[in-house]
């Protein structure tokens, strides 16, 4: 009788550890089924338009291309990195301290899913553990970068 | 008047030859010509290759750079542009790689043409190579009007293709190739500037071409 009591109680505590990670919001989604395809397409959408310039390990080159892999322009202007992936970016920037000056053409025909993807993928490579940056937010940021665009 | 006779005997006779007894030499690119002269009362014959053409150009410190900077010496050329955001970035990339392992050697140089004259001027080549953080006596970056002659050059000269083209993305077609230019102004070597293995081979390239 004594084990079997024993055994609920360890499962209750098993049972309150698991509802205490997965309710856990401080930590971001890092281990949903929904993180791991964005990154797989992220990934994929990075080499195809971002990597010829910032290259695959995000290490940039010079300062002619910024990097990714630590940057703090990443840090601070989320909404921006977003709006210039598809709108390019022609003012100069500070990233960790140096200037770039190279204009980033943007790719005006990536969707706002794509970007989500992207922004996850480099947004949880390297130095960054963001979580995941869904769809719904990047079409909120999308929208409204554009109104500053046009 | 010297009086040119092409024999293709002769010249597979030397290609034979060269491929038994030379065969860690790196090939020669080209069209080549077996020149008879006298000397002496003597039927010479002499192999004429492909060299690289008289050219004139400015760099990025505004230095006029000819056939004479590189006189001598052993050299990697490309064309690429500046503006450009396809193959470009990764040419860059991989000619870097090339850089840092020959900056302390003095027989070998880099010589990289922009194909958009109008755009990259030179002290926008200078800002772009001190962003690479590049010595411009070791890899001089260079421009030069019209865009035709360095257009005609790669062409003709270093065998890329280099042109304009309204319907690419940014209005340029070009090749990604980095030739190997030996001593005496002849293409040794070709290699996909895009891609890490095949540059790795011309690393390799460079230094047979100096122990020739």
């Amino acid at each position: 009788m004594i084990k079997v009591i024993s055994f609920s109680g360890l499962c209750f505590v098993l049972l309150i550890s698991l509802f205490n990670c997965s309710s856990n919001s401080g930590k971001p989604d890092t281990t949903s089924i929904k993180f791991t395809q964005y990154v797989v397409r992220g990934e994929e959408l990075y080499q195809k338009h971002c990597s010829n310039c910032h290259q695959k390990n995000g290490s940039g080159l010079g300062l002619v291309y910024p990097p990714l892999n630590t940057s703090d322009y990443m840090n601070q202007n989320f909404e921006k990195v977003l709006c210039l992936m598809k709108y390019g970016l022609k003012e100069p920037i500070t990233v960790n301290g140096k200037s770039f000056v190279q204009p980033m053409p943007g790719v005006v025909t990536l969707t706002d899913l794509e970007i989500a993807e992207i922004a996850t993928y480099i947004y949880n490579s390297w130095d960054h553990n963001r979580g995941i940056v869904d769809v719904a937010e990047a079409s909120r940021v999308i929208k409204a970068c554009t109104s500053v665009n046009q | 008047m010297g009086k040119k006779i092409i024999i293709p005997g002769a010249f597979l006779l030397l290609l034979v030859g060269f491929g038994a007894c030379e065969q860690d030499r790196l090939p020669i690119f080209g069209q080549r010509q077996v020149v008879a002269r006298e000397v002496n009362g003597k039927q010479v014959n002499d192999t004429v290759y492909h060299t690289i053409a008289p050219f004139t150009f400015t760099d990025q410190d505004g230095k006029t750079i000819t056939n004479e900077t590189f006189k001598k010496k052993i050299y990697v050329a490309d064309f690429f542009f500046t503006s450009c955001r396809t193959i470009c970035p990764i040419m860059k990339t991989q000619m870097l790689r090339v850089y840092q392992d020959i900056q302390n050697d003095p027989e070998v140089l880099l010589l990289s043409h922009s194909i958009d004259p109008e755009y990259d001027t030179v002290q926008l080549l200078h800002d772009f190579a001190a962003r690479l953080d590049v010595k411009s006596d070791k890899w001089h970056f260079v421009t030069g009007q019209p865009k035709e002659y360095v257009f005609d050059l790669a062409q003709k000269s270093y065998f890329a293709t280099a042109m304009e083209d309204k319907a690419e993305p940014d209005g340029f077609i070009h090749s990604g190739a980095f030739l190997l230019i030996d001593r005496q102004g002849r293409i040794r070597g070709k290699y996909d500037g895009t891609k890490e293995d095949d540059v790795d081979r011309l690393m390799k390239d460079i230094k047979r071409l100096e122990r020739e």
